[in-house]
């Protein structure tokens, strides 16, 4: 009988040794604004809408606002202004 | 998402289709392995707007949920510690069953992989002055933990031996340094976006990189080969370029099978690369270029240089020309010894070789616009907003250059003789390392 023993190829990733985690959720969207984070690619835009559009039916006195962060990722000065006048925020991968 | 979740924001981005693993390894690259989204089962660039509707629709519970409670953490299962051990009657047998375990786990290139044993990662790490623990880079783009350990291992499984070692550290770290964040979105993009490599300086014949026809199986190339294929077992294994994972190929490309080539330095009538990027002649280097495509630009008869050089030019329209605010259109021209001879003969240095092709190098805009639809586009950067107003047919008859600027033209002496020239559209920017430093 033959033992070969091989060493470990994979690295260890530093997101996950420096991990973050995510932020705390509200119960409601109830009176909320929520951010729509256009990654600027077709179709993107119509389910961000349509997300939009069906949430405000769902819940009372919701805003919706459009970001149009222009590519993936967004530039930094729009993703910091739909942070701070948004309380959650939707985005989407089209491609 | 994962930088509006930084900033207090609740966050959930809706993820189509095949990029679900995308996703999972995505949050752990960019820290934040607990991220939640919900998944569509298209993608939505390419399908009616109906669709693009129903689809989101019928997600939509998911998505108020994921906004309004809290998840648990998905947790990696990912091993980067311990190694395999593999029974069989004989060594041949074990190796075989290695081969199947790791290449199952797509922890290889799907050719056969060499055992990285204990004993050949003590003989590889002879080929460096670095210690084991020394970490090179976070490397994109997964940015696992480049150590010089992890790219010592790799390098054994693919063939390498210890005086490779220094060059594939010094790719390594080159790639991580191709813009600020390692060329990230582009390293996991649709398009077959590939890195490629080119060393200069004495390591060249030290080593015995082929300078000739560089670029291909044989003999003659094996140590381009192994090289490039070390350097791409790390980028793999460390960069966590896996395929459907980090790395989101449409079709993908044999590009993909890294090779490590060398300029043809004796047979250039300019300065090599290094050169160029602020090296001595006498050091060596490793040139990074992230390449999207490949042309062989034949030449049938010139023997003028602005013949040669027009002919190159008109290769350099083939590819696209991008209208976003990032894009920045670049060519990396290998040019054989039989162009680049003549040209340099006739008086042309090389920077006036560069900005003849760039002038020169004009061509359809419609056409290198892809015929894209321009109204709903959010990417058109505010420079191209007046292409929105011109029929297609206008945008057609518009010859405009392909490169912004001579800078965006790289030309480096590759090749035997006959003037065929190899024209990779490419970008953004290389970067050169060099790899005296990581020597033993």
């Amino acid at each position: 009988m033959y033992t070969l023993e091989v060493q470990n190829p994979v690295a260890e990733q530093r997101g996950v040794v420096n991990s973050f985690t995510t932020t705390p959720r509200p119960k409601s969207l109830d009176g909320l604004t929520v951010g729509l984070l256009w990654s600027g690619t077709h179709g993107g835009d119509v389910a961000l809408n349509t997300a939009g559009d069906l949430i405000k039916q769902r819940f009372k006195n919701v805003k919706v606002n459009f970001y149009n962060g222009n590519n993936y990722p967004a530039p930094e000065h729009i993703r910091q202004k739909c942070a701070e006048e948004s309380d959650v925020v939707i985005g989407a991968t089209a491609d | 998402m994962i930088e509006i979740e930084k900033t207090g924001t609740p966050a959930v981005p809706i993820v189509s289709g095949r990029f679900v693993e995308d996703a999972v390894a995505s949050t752990r690259a960019f820290g934040m392995p607990s991220l939640q989204w919900v998944v569509v089962p298209r993608i939505y660039r390419n399908l009616e707007h109906d669709l693009c509707r129903s689809q989101t629709a019928d997600v939509i519970d998911e998505l108020i949920g994921q906004l309004t409670s809290e998840m648990d953490a998905r947790v990696s299962d990912i091993d980067t510690v311990g190694g395999r051990t593999y029974e069989a009657d004989d060594r041949y047998e074990a190796v075989l069953a290695m081969n199947d375990d790791l290449i199952s786990e797509d922890l290889g290139d799907g050719l056969p992989l060499f055992p990285a044993t204990q004993e050949a990662v003590a003989e590889m790490l002879t080929g460096t002055n670095l210690p084991p623990g020394h970490v090179v880079c976070d490397m994109p783009p997964g940015f696992g933990i480049a150590t010089v350990e992890k790219i010592a291992i790799n390098s054994v499984m693919a063939g390498a031996k210890p005086e490779h070692l220094p060059v594939v550290i010094a790719a390594v770290k080159a790639i991580s340094n191709i813009q600020a964040d390692g060329g990230k979105s582009l390293l996991m993009s649709t398009s077959p976006q590939a890195p490629f490599l080119i060393v200069n300086g004495p390591i060249i014949d030290e080593l015995g990189f082929n300078p000739r026809s560089a670029i291909g199986p044989g003999r003659d190339n094996q140590v381009n080969t192994v090289v490039g294929r070390a350097f791409a077992m790390c980028f793999r294994n460390i960069g966590y370029w896996y395929p459907g994972k980090m790395d989101m190929d449409t079709i993908g490309t044999t590009r993909k099978f890294i090779q490590c080539i060398a300029e043809n330095e004796d047979m250039s009538p300019w300065d090599p690369f290094h050169v160029d990027q602020g090296f001595s002649r006498d050091e060596s280097t490793v040139s990074l270029f992230i390449t999207d495509g490949e042309l062989d630009q034949q030449d049938q008869g010139n023997t003028t240089a602005e013949g040669l050089l027009k002919n190159l030019a008109y290769g350099c329209v083939f590819g696209t020309k991008s209208i976003q605010d990032k894009g920045h259109t670049q060519r990396l021209i290998l040019m054989p010894p039989d162009v680049a001879g003549p040209v340099g003969k006739q008086e042309f240095t090389k920077q006036a070789a560069k900005e003849f092709i760039q002038q020169n190098a004009n061509h359809s805009l419609g056409k290198m616009i892809q015929y894209m639809p321009l109204e709903g586009e959010a990417r058109v950067s505010e420079k191209w907003k007046w292409l929105e107003n011109l029929t297609e047919e206008q945008r057609l008859e518009i010859e405009f250059p392909v490169m912004d600027s001579a800078d965006d033209c790289y030309i480096l002496v590759v090749g035997a003789d006959r003037a065929k020239t190899a024209i990779l559209p490419s970008g953004p920017a290389p970067v050169t390392e060099g790899i005296d430093q990581y020597r033993a």
